[in-house]
């Protein structure tokens, strides 16, 4: 506390203003760092209505030959990423809560930031000259993914439940796998699962990217026909994928939902 | 007193949905080729791979200024300008304070349809419009970013006390004025937390766009791929890896500061 | 005094225990004293005096520091495992905030007192052999909600909450019930009907039952014997009935306040 209960005010640039100020000038910076000058970007309007009319008329021929059979397999590959990283993330939700693992929970924070931090399309880069070109790589990818950020998520869970019903089985001579079993696992498993559900809506808009790399799903699809200029084709492709990915959102969403309440 | 029944247990929908999610996974599983021995027997190549990759090529390193820099300028463009629009973005389809239903239910629309789509599509897009290059990528991370901040800020403004909302309408404000003086002052933290938030993202998300062409770290990355230059491209994932956990530390630093 | 029992129906004796928290705090300084089988007795003391910790050593889930407590000739072991978890099967605990796990129903809770008596794959799959189920709901039965065995135990009042955690407690069929506080958080009228339950439980199965109590009122009421304790030392040890507020002034090292008291509203 000032001993001077009423400073004499004097106008000072507040924080706003200088955050303002230096964003500002970032800005400008990388702005002409990347050549986008006012000529440029005044065009861009012109160009981009010209190019969103190659989209149109939607071209449906390939729709169930190609196109939906590219989104089933997005959806398999981010299904078996979300399976894979629930069934490693639950253990080391566990180990990784410092409430209950103090010393393991370092570390097991440690490896999963660092999975975090690289971008699943970097962990497809390594997979796919592993397992060869196609989905299995992809899936491979966001399990990896998936672990790394379930298994913080969940850790977060865990952390936040309530210990003291584990504590009452092991005064009932439970193991410390007994207490977490009986005591922890029903307070959390429905806000893990909820997760489980998020992380794979999460996947499925992934694994449209993993295409890029040749990891399966519709991206390679979108990429090709955008690259080879085929845009009715392409609108084919995002018009199916965005229906696929709303409706899946929805009834993912009202299941989540439900676990939250229940 | 008696004993109650037992209820229903249920066990047919139980079962149900096991066999369900089980078929599902085994339906995908083989679709897809799952199989953990043909992730055994890879292993040769992958060791191959592995020894390829190391060490990375701490040479090539100062030719990943300048990409990592255009990396970081794509990101803040799009940062920045998503930033900006996403806040009429967010405001108008936050109920309690959208001028009228069509609009929040049109907007509200259009942020799950941004969402959905693929950051791959807009920078192809705007490839297509404005040449592959830095430009191209900055303009799909503005959208990306749209999509990102509008969606959490909107959650935000809907969560507001709406007493002060009230007060500034009740003194004859208008609609832009219950806005600039009732609300957004409430949830500026939350705006700033959710930009640098989107900022993290987009420093991810370029290395991906890069793949395709939109400039950045993400190019050298593909290039380097391409030719099999594999101590490279651990030195690029290294070097990613770093200055991904250097800014998600500075972002978390930021926010907890703000809140 | 009890305290020099004959020694073949001691259920629990202590010899110079005491805990020193690793933080430095002394929890229990230099308690010796015996429990015959089949007491009924009461620990008062303020909060902070060392009650629960007085308890929590008898099933080991606070270590002693020096001395020793043996559960029916048996020292209560100082490291985590087998021999400890099959002391605690054989003792049950009631606590203050019930520990129930409230999102499954009241019968499962139950079941968690035959922990240690099942096999580990049963309790996994929550596959309960038909005794033990058995077991359970009588034990839900003497406590008077058989009823809501399958009700959801966060759905319950404070009261039938705690009855469950009763419950659970019989539920080990055990030879000792710790009871930490057990009334603490419930209103007048159900306090009495706890405690009756646990007096009740301790004449008809003569399981020896310790009771962590803040009033005196209720101490005095149910404590056949009562335990005295201030700042971890034993201060009292004497039958309920002969307690003087003398007595209660140098337990709590002051004069007893209203607070103290749980107004006999219900009697
Ligand atoms: N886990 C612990 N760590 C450190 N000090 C503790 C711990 N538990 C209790 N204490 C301290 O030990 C003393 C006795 O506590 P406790 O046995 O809980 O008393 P009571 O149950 O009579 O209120 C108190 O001073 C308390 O602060
Ligand atoms: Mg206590």
């Amino acid at each position: 506390m000032s001993a001077h209960p009423l400073p004499a005010r004097r106008w000072r640039p507040g924080f706003a203003s200088w955050t303002t100020l230096i964003v500002g000038g970032l800005l400008l910076w990388s702005l002409w760092a990347i050549e986008a000058s006012p000529e440029r970007l005044a065009r861009l309007p012109a160009q981009l209505a010209q190019v969103l009319g190659f989209f149109w008329p939607v071209d449906w021929q390939y729709g169930h030959t190609r196109v939906l059979p590219a989104i089933v397999e997005s959806i398999q590959l981010a299904w078996i990423g979300t399976i894979i990283g629930a069934a490693l993330s639950l253990p080391l939700a566990i180990l990784g809560a410092s409430t209950l693992f103090p010393w393991a929970a370092k570390v097991i924070k440690g490896i999963s930031a660092t999975i975090r931090a690289v971008p699943e399309i970097l962990w497809a880069l390594y997979l796919v000259p592993i397992v060869g070109l196609g989905p299995f790589a992809g899936a491979l990818a966001l399990g990896i993914n998936s672990v790394g950020m379930l298994s913080k998520l969940g850790a977060e869970v865990v952390e936040s439940a309530d210990l003291a019903a584990m504590e009452a089985v092991e005064a009932a001579g439970g193991s410390r796998l007994a207490a977490i079993r009986l005591g922890l696992l029903p307070q959390v498993l429905p806000e893990l699962m909820a997760h489980w559900l998020f992380r794979f809506e999460l996947n499925l808009r992934a694994s449209a990217v993993l295409g890029v790399v040749g990891a399966g799903g519709v991206g390679g699809l979108l990429l090709n026909t955008l690259r080879y200029r085929q845009f009715e084709m392409a609108a084919a492709v995002l018009v199916l994928t965005v229906l696929v990915v709303l409706a899946i959102d929805m009834v993912s969403g009202s299941v989540r939902r439900k676990l939250l309440r229940g | 007193m008696n004993r109650p029944a037992p209820p229903p247990r249920r066990l047919g929908l139980w079962l149900t949905i096991l066999i369900g999610l089980g078929a599902m996974t085994a339906w995908s599983g083989i679709s897809i080729g799952f199989s953990v021995s043909e992730l055994v027997c890879n292993a040769a190549g992958g060791s191959r791979l592995l020894r390829e990759s190391w060490p990375p090529d701490f040479a090539f390193l100062p030719r990943l200024i300048g990409p990592f820099l255009e990396t970081v300028q794509i990101a803040l463009i799009g940062t920045v300008v998503g930033a900006v629009i996403a806040i009429p973005v967010a405001v108008l389809a936050a109920r309690p304070v959208s001028p009228n239903w069509l609009t929040w239910i049109l907007d509200r629309n259009f942020m799950n349809i941004l969402r959905t789509l693929p950051d791959l599509f807009w920078a192809m897009l705007f490839a297509t419009a404005v040449g592959f290059g830095p430009l191209a990528g900055a303009l799909a991370l503005s959208v990306f970013s749209v999509a990102v901040i509008s969606k959490l800020f909107s959650e935000s403004v809907e969560a507001i006390d709406l007493n002060l909302t009230e007060a500034v309408r009740a003194s004859g404000g208008s609609w832009l004025q219950m806005i600039g003086l009732g609300t957004l002052p409430q949830v500026w933290p939350q705006y700033a937390a959710y930009v640098l938030y989107a900022f993290e993202l987009n420093v991810r998300g370029s290395m991906v766009l890069g793949l395709v062409g939109a400039g950045g770290i993400g190019m050298i990355l593909e290039t380097q791929r391409a030719n099999f230059e594999y101590e490279r491209v651990t030195m690029i994932v290294l070097a990613v890896l770093v200055v991904v956990l250097l800014i998600e530390q500075f972002s978390i630093a930021v926010r907890r500061r703000l809140t | 005094m009890s305290a020099t029992a004959a020694s073949n129906d001691v259920m629990i004796r202590f010899r110079g225990a005491g805990v020193t928290y690793p933080n430095g705090v002394v929890g229990l300084q230099d308690v010796s004293l015996d429990i015959r089988q089949g007491e009924f007795v009461v620990i008062v003391g303020s909060s902070g005096a060392g009650k629960s910790t007085f308890l929590r050593t008898i099933n080991g889930l606070t270590p002693l520091s020096t001395g020793t407590v043996e559960v029916s000739g048996q020292p209560v072991p100082r490291r985590q495992g087998r021999d400890l978890r099959q002391l605690r099967a054989r003792i049950g605990m009631v606590f203050q905030d019930f520990r129930l796990v409230r999102r499954v129903s009241v019968l499962n809770n139950v079941l968690i007192g035959r922990v240690a008596r099942v096999a580990g794959w049963r309790s996994v799959l929550n596959l309960w052999p038909r005794a033990d189920v058995e077991l359970a709901f009588s034990a839900l039965e003497r406590v008077g909600i058989v009823d809501k065995a399958y009700t959801r135990a966060g759905e319950l009042s404070g009261g039938q909450q705690q009855r469950v955690g009763i419950a659970r407690a019989l539920a080990q069929e055990p030879e000792v019930i710790l009871a930490d506080e057990p009334v603490a958080s419930l209103d007048p009228v159900t306090c009495h009907q706890v405690m009756e339950d646990l007096l009740r439980i301790n004449r008809e199965l003569g399981i020896t039952t310790l009771v962590n109590l803040h009033f005196l009122d209720l101490a005095r009421r149910y404590g056949q014997r009562i335990i005295g304790l201030q700042q971890g030392r034993l201060v009292f040890d004497g039958a309920g009935r002969d307690v003087t507020d003398a007595d209660f002034q140098r337990i709590y090292g002051r004069r007893p306040e209203e607070d103290d008291f749980l107004q006999e509203a219900s009697t």
